[in-house]
């Protein structure tokens, strides 16, 4: 930039000086930068492929979870004032979705069709199941404390949420979860680490260079700024190519992958996609930049 | 300009490369420096440019004591100080006009700056007309005047020299160390450390000879010889 009588106007020259610089490079060390993006493209396409996995397993987790519902059985009897008080609360309660109450009439049709040429009801005169009220949390975390508030309840009798199935589930979730987590920054580290050799080789073979800029005065940002720059762009376009072929292999194994999984809830389209595109573009940028830094860094500690 | 107090360099080698060097050049001076290989000559001009930090004593040039420059100022000092290389160190993939620009370009210099500089420089150094050509298309001679003008086109008050006519032949070294006395007129101060008797037998300037890092001789219109009996 210069200034010109109070307004600060860009220096072309120096712009059109810095884009050949990062150009020449790139021409000159084609098969480092082709290198540099083939790896970056690789570690996208595997860091891409495991996230979609788990955004996939989160939903299905989600999707599970959320059917999961809680029956509260009532004692006989109750005053009808008791139980519009008790679901006047419930719905006032900021964890709970939905109440409904189920009178035992529905239960035993509900009961009858699910039973329907399985066993024969209509031997029983009358209906030993008791009202119940069906209540839905905003979220599955929340079933168990309700439902255990709701035990506690004097109108209830007993309080029914298949514990052992959706305990199990968000564990598995929440450690599925957490070792994604831990995969994600090993695979970040990793590739950073694949990107950094591969920059550093291509540093290597310009050490001279860099001696050259620091004899002739440049600061070390000045001769930091082209690799970093070169770094961000290899990231970008390795990063592109991945997020290219992650979306040619959704096109054309997701529906496959439905079909073939038709018994798992598994809603592929409410999968973030440009989102999960936008973060590996933004990973692959940062990882190249951060390679980039190290690598000249520890040429010029050397020079 | 320059001044060595008490200075000693040792690598981390463990290679005691200069001792108790004491040693002051004055502002427009031109000094030899002259000894056999490994005498200490070269380590001596990188301390002047600050390559390397002595273990004791201080350097000052232009009046900074040079152990209280903090790393990023290192680069504004060298901006005031050119250095020339035997092997000229000039970039292969870049035209002679290239390589001297990029002394300006890579220290922020503007475009402006750059296209009033050069030519003005190149004309210097007498390489103007071979200014669109590779360094592999050029003479030893014509590299050594590329490399020249690069150090000199950020207008230095110092120039170095290590070596700079180690690989030219008689005739073409004579005409480097004469391009060197016409920068000197101009007033910057020229250091060379060389082997080339010729040219300091001719020249009859400052002589200073380095015997194991030491300064064995130092003398004011000095030969080649001096100090060898």
């Amino acid at each position: 930039m210069m200034k010109s009588e109070g307004i600060t106007i860009l220096d072309w020259g120096k712009v059109r000086f810095f884009c050949g610089e990062v150009a020449q490079n790139f021409s000159r060390n084609i098969t480092m930068a082709l290198t540099a993006i083939g790896t970056v493209t690789i570690s996208i396409v595997l860091l891409g492929t495991f996230l979609f996995l788990r955004e996939s397993f989160d939903l299905v987790m989600s999707n599970i979870t959320r059917q999961v519902t809680i029956a509260a059985y009532l004692r006989d009897d109750i005053p009808p004032q008791r139980l519009a008080h008790v679901v006047r609360v419930l719905h006032a309660d900021p964890r709970i979705d939905r109440v409904r109450f189920m009178p035992k009439k529905e239960a035993m049709r509900q009961l009858r069709q699910t039973l329907r040429g399985k066993m024969n009801l209509d031997v029983v005169n009358s209906n030993p199941l008791p009202d119940a009220l069906i209540v839905h949390t905003v979220t599955p975390d929340e079933v168990a404390p309700v439902a255990q508030e709701l035990a506690g309840l004097s109108i209830i009798r007993t309080v029914n949420y298949s514990r052992r199935v959706t305990d199990t589930l968000f564990k598995a979730a929440k450690v599925f979860s957490a070792a994604g987590l831990g995969i994600v920054g090993l695979l970040f580290i990793a590739t950073t680490l694949l990107i950094y050799n591969t920059i550093r080789l291509t540093v290597f073979a310009r050490q001279r260079e860099i001696h050259i800029m620091q004899l002739v005065g440049a600061t070390r940002w000045a001769v930091r700024w082209p690799f970093v720059f070169e770094g961000v762009l290899s990231g970008l376009f390795g990063a592109a190519l991945g997020v290219g072929l992650l979306a040619a292999g959704y096109r054309y194994l997701a529906p496959k992958l439905t079909l073939s999984l038709p018994f798992v809830p598994l809603k592929l389209a409410s999968i973030p996609l440009a989102h999960l595109a936008v973060e590996l573009l933004a990973v692959g940028a940062l990882v190249g930049m951060l390679a980039s830094l190290f690598s000249v860094s520890r040429s010029l500690q050397a020079a | 300009m320059i001044a060595f107090q008490d200075v000693s360099l040792v690598y981390p080698n463990g290679v005691h490369a200069l001792s108790h060097i004491d040693l002051t050049i004055g502002r427009g001076e031109f000094l030899f420096l002259v000894g056999s290989t490994g005498q200490g000559k070269s380590s001596l001009l990188k301390c002047v440019y600050r390559e390397v930090l002595p273990v004791s004593g201080e350097v000052t040039v232009d009046g900074r004591p040079l152990s209280a420059l903090r790393r990023g100022q290192v680069p504004f000092l060298r901006r005031k100080i050119g250095v020339v290389f035997q092997d000229f160190k000039l970039l292969h993939q870049k035209t002679v006009w290239e390589n001297v620009a990029y002394a300006l370009q890579v220290t922020g210099a503007g475009s402006r700056d750059v296209l009033r500089r050069v030519p003005r420089t190149l004309e210097l150094v007498g390489i103007a007309h071979k200014s669109k050509m590779f360094p592999y298309e050029l003479s030893g001679g014509e590299q050594q005047r590329t490399a020249i003008a690069r150090a000199l086109v950020n207008n230095p008050l110092i120039l170095l020299c290590d070596e700079p006519t180690g690989n030219l032949d008689p005739e073409t070294s004579s005409e480097i160390t004469a391009l060197l006395a016409r920068i000197n007129t101009k007033g910057t101060t020229v250091v060379v450390a060389t082997h080339n008797q010729a040219a300091v037998d001719r020249m009859r300037r400052r002589v200073v000879r380095m015997i194991n890092g030491r300064i064995a001789h130092d003398e004011e219109r000095g030969h080649y010889h001096i100090g060898l009996g």
